[in-house]
């Protein structure tokens, strides 16, 4: 942290001191700009290699903002998972019947006129044909009715919920595209079962939507499970969550861990480090590339105008008014790159898509979420090119001897 | 015609340059181009410099337009001491006290004829109205008022010559320095662009120092001062 502020402490200083100097020098910008359109040729293939590079930019961090949504939007804070102690995860945790039994009537869990809203979950990974003929591992949940309403984020679209006892699953609707054999009507093969799909969900961009469900205890019989993997619990309120915390841990019966939904939710983000991280490469190769084109297309500029600066220099222009004006004049044309690609990077907005976690084995569907902010982002990006790109090439123009550029260099 | 060497009338010097000398240097070897330059320009002259390729004539008008420094010597222009002004200050100093006439007219491309005479007015921190009559003014000096806003491609030589004139006027400096300012130029627009300088001297006072290599260019100025190899060859009045 300390090490990044102090990395972009001399550009802020740098970009400050560019913009101060917008106002307090009188290098007209109307000359950087006309001088970019006079070399249109230049200028916008310069600007088309830089909108590439920021629209890549930014469809990578909308992958990982994609992915965040789905499991940030997962959880709630006053809910917690319980799980088996250094489990980590809901599919390396397991509870026994006879201990769910005691978790489930705890006295900190919140009732309703039911009882206490909990929910003894197991979950299992299963391989699922996908629509392009390979196979992926999808989670699948069962879960208790009262699981159901304590995800509010859930809605049923089409057809009903799942009746236990009758191996019925509901798939969610992001799913149905992605996965052969997923339409309402149609039967899943799971477990040595047939289960049929009675209904389509939506979770508003939650995790679930990568997920199959189906009732708890069909799911443990078909797949021969002995034990719950974890149990959804909603407390009075998210104040109460570390009363809770303290009791499970402290009861010798229970040995087992509890995890804020919002915590746990945090934790599964980290499937999209690998996206990140490959991603994160392609942009830097990009980006030096795009930084390259941007300094020769100023050098370019730099070497076509030396009579010009010269001109300029004998006018009476300083030579930092010089500088600010070439740097001035990168930082738009890569800026300008920055919106175009931006733009571009609108398309890819909505689109479905899914990746396996690392950490559950399993396909997460997410939709790649393009924000303002990850614009704002993506001309922030092009605006640092204009920086890098532009500079050597700025500090060699205000440095050209004033006679060599009153010859034209 | 007379011939007297380095007489260039009474009056005030606007430019003192005492044994000025200017070499370059390419590795280990000095080369000369100026050596032992003394010299006074009273204020309201016009001069043509003038002399054989190579002699220092350039060099001359870009050390007195503090463009270039000396190698040695003392350099008084406009009442300043130039060798103790900081480049910043040399800037600042060009700015308000010279103005520049190029062969090549040297205006800026991307921007229209107002724009580039406006340019060094930007400089000295004119409000935006000072800036527009100060430039409509010259414009109109020059008699370009028709073709402000037309771009150097959209001119002829002669008209982009005298928007660098006008450019050159705009701050109201008290010297002007020329460097073959009808080199590109027809005959006719090498005239009116003579007679416009020969005006702003007689006229607006301006000190003029003008290289050329033209006879017929000299004999507009009111003295010619010949370089030889790096030294002051002779002075030349002219009669007109």
């Amino acid at each position: 942290m300390i090490l990044g502020l102090l990395f972009a402490l001399p550009f802020v200083a740098y970009l400050a001191w560019l913009v101060w100097a917008l106002v307090a020098y009188p290098v007209p910008l109307s000359y950087n700009l006309r001088s970019l359109w006079q070399r249109k040729l230049s200028s916008a293939s310069t600007a088309a290699a830089i909108a590439l590079v920021v629209g890549i930019f930014v469809v990578v961090l909308s992958l990982a903002q994609g992915l965040s949504q789905a499991f940030v939007s997962s959880g709630r804070a006053d809910q917690a998972i319980v799980l088996r102690p250094n489990a980590r995860f809901e599919l390396n945790s397991s509870i026994e019947r006879d201990r769910m039994r005691i978790l489930k009537v705890h006295p900190l869990l919140k009732r309703d006129g039911n009882g206490p809203i909990a929910s003894a979950e197991v979950v299992v990974v299963k391989l699922f044909p996908m629509a392009d003929g390979t196979d992926t591992n999808v989670t699948v949940r069962g879960l208790e009715t009262a699981g159901i309403a304590m995800r509010p984020q859930v809605r049923l679209l089409q057809g009903r919920w799942f009746r236990p006892g009758l191996s019925e699953v509901v798939v969610p609707r992001k799913m149905q595209g992605r996965f052969a054999g997923m339409e309402m009507g149609q039967r899943l093969r799971m477990g040595g079962r047939d289960w049929q799909i009675v209904g389509t969900f939506d979770a508003g961009g939650a995790s679930y939507e990568s997920e199959v469900w189906s009732d708890a205890n069909d799911v443990m019989q078909a797949f021969r499970r002995e034990t719950y993997s974890s149990m959804l619990a909603r407390l009075d309120n998210p104040q109460r969550l570390e009363t809770f915390t303290q009791a499970v841990d402290e009861d010798k019966r229970l040995k087992l861990e509890v995890v804020g939904e919002t915590a746990y939710f945090k934790e599964l983000t980290k499937a999209g480090d690998p996206i990140k991280i490959l991603g994160n490469l392609i942009t830097l190769i990009l980006t030096g590339a795009a930084i390259f084109a941007a300094m020769n297309t100023m050098y370019a500029a730099v070497a076509g105008r030396t009579k010009e600066i010269g001109t300029l220099r004998a006018l009476g222009f300083r030579q930092r008014e010089i500088l600010a004006s070439f740097q001035w004049e990168s930082i738009f044309l890569c800026v300008t790159g920055g919106i175009v690609g931006s733009g571009l990077a609108l398309f890819a907005n909505g689109i479905q898509t899914g990746t396996t976690s690392f950490e559950t084995f399993s396909d997460v569907s997410f939709a790649f979420t393009i924000t303002p902010g990850l614009m704002a982002q993506g001309v922030a990006f092009s605006l640092v090119m204009g920086l890098l790109g532009g500079f050597l090439p700025a500090w060699r123009a205000s440095r050209i001897p004033l006679t060599e550029a009153m010859k034209g260099g | 015609m007379n011939t007297d060497r380095f007489d260039l009338g009474g009056g005030e010097p606007i430019i003192t340059l005492r044994d000025i000398a200017k070499s370059y240097w390419r590795e280990e070897l000095e080369i000369p181009v100026l050596q032992g330059i003394d010299l006074e320009i009273p204020a309201g002259a016009y001069i043509a410099l003038m002399g054989p390729s190579g002699s220092g004539k350039t060099t001359l008008l870009n050390l007195l337009a503090g463009i270039d420094r000396p190698t040695g010597g003392s350099l008084e222009v406009c009442g300043h001491e130039l060798n103790d002004l900081d480049d910043d200050q040399l800037a600042a100093w060009r700015n308000a006290h010279v103005g520049f006439i190029f062969q090549n007219y040297n205006l800026v491309p991307v921007l229209n004829a107002f724009e580039n005479v406006e340019l060094p007015l930007l400089i000295t921190g004119a409000g935006r109205g000072e800036r527009r009559d100060r430039v409509d003014q010259v414009l109109q000096l020059v008699n370009l008022t028709d073709q402000m806003f037309n771009y150097p491609r959209q001119l002829s030589g002669g008209q982009e010559q005298r928007v660098a004139i006008a450019r050159a006027i705009v701050t109201d400096p008290d010297l002007l320095v020329a460097d073959e300012p009808t080199g590109a130029l027809d005959a006719k627009n090498a005239e009116e662009v003579l007679a416009l300088m020969e005006r702003l001297n007689r006229e607006l006072g301006k000190t003029i120092v003008m290289v050329t290599h033209d006879p017929k260019a000299a004999h507009h100025a009111r003295h010619q001062i010949h370089l030889e190899k790096g030294v002051l060859d002779r002075t030349v009045e002219v009669n007109r």
